[in-house]
């Protein structure tokens, strides 16, 4: 039949399906009385042809159904008639519907909040075109990443590997804009002329950098962000050409990069490496950048990685002393971009998928007590001529119908789930596509729920028709033949027990490791501690001595003010700014080759850093007023440097080189170990040189306040305008609230998985009461004999909480052993945590069994509490 | 009544039905007493697969129903061969024979 007339047909089958059956009807009807005339005719009684006639006819719900099979369209008629019912059914037990639906809802609403994160980091496409044949590209030791690249490596890995169609170098860092308007701080990238191109990104206004202009001294130019345009230019289109000051010196802004371009870090100004005599990586053994590059068509990961292993084998001959064992190792640039997150992202999405398998554990458990209680439901329609195959369509249908209504409910809860939990994620590196609800995940969202109805609709479906409908019919309103129906409850409570212990015993970790790292001792008191950038204009203070004065003034005048006690300078803050490495070796000794050296982070201060952080100062002094930039250069040194440079001798008075320079500095100072690259770091070996005597013309002010330092920041800002109005005082905060986002990202994790785990438990905790006030429902009976007859009420209690307990038991031990396998994969998130913690085992053990318990007091409190009189009468 | 234990051979109610509507417009009773008849009672079509035949056919457009009066004065429908069911017989009886041959040559075949 030609597609048309199928189609409309189908059309009118479905749209006339009842005009169509009641034509059916008059059809068996005239039939039947044609039929029954025959049989007057040939002589019997009218009653008894009547009879013989139905007899004859066999079922006239049968006939029509056989004929509705037949129909075009009839699958579609039979699912709407399914649906139908199957609202029908909903409507008929709004509180099964609500459990049912808000229980999926949590699960699948969970899965599609942690997909669309998932989505957005693993499998979308970073928003460059070809993104497939970008690379990054970090300095290697041995194999090993070690960090960013050096300028001068980059410049001759990139002007002779064959491998890119571009290969560039960035790094990011902060400048203080001046001209204008208001000075303000923003993020700013270094970046090569090429970076643009590599990215395949084109500015909206203006030009992108020419070649030449990384040439020594070939730039002047910057270009800005759409944000900065619109903010700091109002968005004027003869924005080209205008000039800005950066850290004093002068820029002219050459174009626009489009609006949303993020890459790596969120900056608002982009200025050229230059290559030559640079302030960046003037040596080769410094290191500052890292690579980005789009390899040629046609040429693999592994191709380049072969060219430039080679080019860095080359670099190694010619400058032996840098280039020791230092190569450079590419990376997918996507995979870079995600980073660490990727750990976190997958432990999230397993546990939101346990999540999900124990909702629907629990929906399942109560469709197979629905299908023990509708087992005369079917018998009765089977009796009645419906085939099993059409009973079960059915069910399924039910519960595929449920579950698409509880995917829609889902989506409202991983809007919620997003908002409070997924946005603090991060998501690895800006630049990564921003996690929503696109097509891909609302698909998965629908396939998912597919899944989980049909998941938990088949079994009960077919425990439901699988009985002899005649015992079903005789045993009345009893549920009967449940037995098997109750194991595979059993079954899945027991596998839900079990989950929950490994999703306890997993967030138990967690929130040990969040303790630990809170309570960390970072080797310095971040309470009462306010910390702020102050960045000066090189070109106003030229020399050393104005510099280092400017510092001086301003921590003099801010410990004037009221609740104030302390304040100083230092280059980085700790946690804030981590890196920068230098070596250090004895004074008589020559340069250690590169890869043998021992490296420090050095930062230099003003006196009275180590007081104001509540660094022990442990022996000699701190850097004074008198370390000026004339002074012989001195140093102070961590504990784990002079017990790793001078072990078992007195470090104080002894002379070192250290850095790029061949300057000899003496130790004045051994201060205590502190955490600076971070609370989770364990490298202890600092170096502090005075910032009078390293020209500095950027620092952090910390100040020691004895309240909420908060209260001081006005006054600050005010002593800063006083001085200079060009110096801002950026971004001050609280030490505690950097400590705080420096954990935020584990906090997030914490608390997710925390979260999670509290619904798995919440959800075995239903399952399992309902199980047992199921069997204690079905039991009525018994227990109302044996309380008439005298037994006594613990005994009954007993006997429910013993069934309860081995269901949890059972689980228990599943979970305990399945956890001990599994926590390796949050052992890369641990932090001074065992991962087979035993108090964190027993902890999650009696957190389960204690909560469970609840669960089993109550059906068990009604087992003992059954009025007998009721319950013999309903016999 | 005798029941026959020959079931009509799958594939063939629809000529058959086919068949017997090209000698007249009749109703479902009808169509089945005639086919009893016609095979000496050896083939019997019974309500459970008439019916899903006549729809299925009318569907396709080989068989128009309308509704009349019976002999005595019941309303009943009645079924009648269109053109495409003209066609369609012809198709059928043209691919029986076509089988009958070939299982003819199969069983001759020494």
């Amino acid at each position: 039949m030609p597609i048309l007339p199928l189609m409309k047909s189908s059309i009118r089958a479905l749209t006339r399906t009842e005009a169509l059956d009641r034509q059916l009807d008059e059809e068996l009807q005239s039939y039947l009385e044609l039929l029954i005339d025959e049989k007057v005719r040939n002589g019997s009684d009218p009653s008894e042809a009547r009879r013989e006639a139905l007899m004859e006819l066999g079922g006239a719900e049968q006939v029509k159904a056989a004929v509705r099979e037949t129909r075009h369209g009839a699958a579609i008629d039979s699912l709407l008639r399914d649906i139908r019912h199957a609202v029908r059914m909903m409507r008929t037990a709004p509180g099964f519907t609500v459990v049912v639906v808000l229980t999926l809802a949590l699960g699948i609403g969970a899965n599609t909040a942690l997909f669309s994160t998932v989505n957005a980091a693993l499998i979308r496409d970073i928003p460059f075109p070809d993104p497939d044949r970008l690379v990054a590209g970090d300095k290697a030791r041995g194999g090993v990443p070690v960090g960013p690249v050096s300028r001068l490596d980059y410049f001759d890995i990139s002007d002779s590997a064959t491998s890119f169609d571009g290969l560039a170098a960035w790094v990011a860092g902060e400048v203080t804009v001046t001209g204008e308007a208001a000075p303000e701080v923003v993020g700013i990238m270094l970046a090569t002329w090429n970076l643009l191109p590599v990215l395949g990104v084109d500015p909206i206004v203006g030009r992108n950098f020419l070649r030449e202009e990384e040439l020594e001294g070939g730039s002047e130019s910057a270009l800005i962000s759409h944000r900065l345009w619109q903010s700091r230019f109002g968005g004027h289109q003869d924005v080209v050409g205008r000039k800005l000051f950066l850290n004093g010196e002068p820029r002219t802004i050459v174009g626009v990069t489009p609006a949303g371009f993020r890459f790596m870090a969120d900056v608002d100004l982009w200025i050229p490496v230059e290559r030559g005599d640079y302030f960046l990586d003037p040596q080769r053994d410094s290191h500052s950048l890292r690579l980005v590059g789009r390899l040629k068509p046609g040429v693999s990961l592994a191709q380049a990685q072969g060219e430039v292993d080679s080019i860095a084998a080359a670099l190694e001959q010619r400058y032996p002393d840098t280039n020791k064992g230092k190569g450079v190792l590419l990376y997918n640039l996507q995979r870079y971009m995600v980073g660490d997150a990727r750990t976190s992202l997958y432990l999230l999405m397993t546990t939101t998928a346990l999540v999900l398998l124990i909702a629907c554990g629990n929906v399942a458990g109560l469709l197979l007590a629905r299908g023990q209680r509708r087992m005369q439901e079917m018998a009765m329609r089977s009796a009645l001529g419906a085939p099993r195959k059409r009973l079960l369509r059915q069910l399924v249908t039910e519960s595929v119908f449920m579950t698409l209504v509880a995917g829609l409910a889902g989506i409202a809860v991983a809007m919620l789930f997003q908002k409070l939990l997924l946005q603090l994620l991060p998501l690895g590196r800006p630049g990564l596509p921003e996690p929503s609800l696109d097509a891909t995940v609302l698909l998965f969202t629908l396939l998912m729920s597919v899944l989980a109805g049909a998941a938990v609709g088949v079994i009960p479906a077919l425990r439901a028709t699988s009985y002899n409908p005649w015992e079903e019919l005789r045993a009345g309103s009893r549920v009967s033949g449940g037995s098997r129906a109750s194991r595979a409850r059993i079954l899945l409570v027991v596998a839900q027990v079990a989950i929950s212990v490994v999703l306890l015993v997993g967030s138990g970790l967690l929130i040990q490791t969040m303790v630990r790292l809170t309570t960390a001792d970072l080797g310095f008191e971040p309470q009462n501690l306010l910390a702020g950038k102050v960045g000066m204009r090189a070109a106003v203070y030229e020399s050393a001595e104005e510099r280092s004065a400017f510092f001086t003034t301003l921590v003099e005048r801010v410990e004037t003010l009221p609740g104030v006690m302390r304040a100083s300078t230092i280059s980085k803050l700790p946690i804030a700014s981590p890196m920068t490495d230098w070596p250090i070796w004895h004074a008589d000794e020559p340069r250690p080759a590169s890869g043998e050296a021992e490296l420090a982070l050095a930062r230099w201060t003003t006196p009275g850093y180590f007081e104001t952080m509540s660094i022990p100062l442990l022996r000699g002094r701190d850097i004074a007023t008198t370390d000026g930039p004339e002074a012989a250069k001195v140093l102070v040194i961590s504990e784990a440097v002079a017990d790793g440079l001078f072990p078992g001798q007195d470090a104080v008075g002894r002379m070192v080189k250290l850095g790029w320079t061949d300057d000899v500095y003496e130790i004045v100072g051994i201060v205590g170990d502190a955490r600076l690259d971070g609370v989770r770091s364990d490298f202890y070996w600092a170096m502090y040189m005075a910032s009078a005597q390293m020209s500095s013309t950027f620092q952090w002010l910390v100040v020691r306040t004895s309240g909420d330092p908060l209260l001081v920041v006005d006054s600050v800002r005010g002593i800063l305008h006083d001085m200079d109005r060009d110096v801002v005082f950026a971004d001050p905060r609280s030490m505690t609230s950097i400590i705080g986002s420096n954990l935020s990202a584990q906090r997030t994790v914490t608390t997710s998985l925390g979260v999670l785990a509290g619904i798995a438990l919440l959800l075995t905790s239903i399952g399992l009461y309902g199980v047992l006030a199921f069997h204690v429902n079905q039991r009525m009976g018994e227990f109302g004999t044996r309380v008439a007859l005298g037994a006594p009420m613990p005994q009954l209690m007993s006997s429910v909480l013993a069934r309860g307990s081995r269901m949890v038991g059972a689980g228990l031990l599943v979970g305990i052993f399945m956890s001990v396998v599994g926590t390796r994969v949050v052992r890369e998130l641990l932090f001074e945590t065992d991962p087979l913690d035993p108090a964190v085992f027993l902890g999650a053990a009696a957190f389960l069994g204690s909560i469970a318990l609840v669960a089993c007091v109550l059906p068990a409190w009604r087992a003992a509490h059954v009025n007998p009189m009721e319950t013999l009468r309903k016999e | 009544m005798v029941e026959s234990r020959k079931e009509i051979l799958r594939g063939t109610l629809d000529m058959i039905i086919l068949k017997t509507l090209s000698l007249g417009p009749m109703h479902g009773l009808g169509i089945s007493r005639r086919i009893t008849q016609i095979t000496d009672g050896v083939f019997q079509v019974k309500p459970g697969s008439l019916f899903p035949a006549l729809h299925r056919m009318e569907q396709e457009g080989w068989i128009v129903g309308s509704w009349g009066d019976s002999e005595n004065n019941r309303r009943a429908k009645y079924y009648e061969l269109t053109a495409a069911g003209t066609s369609r017989l012809g198709e059928e009886r043209e691919g029986w024979h076509h089988l009958v041959a070939a299982i003819g040559r199969v069983l001759e075949a020494s």
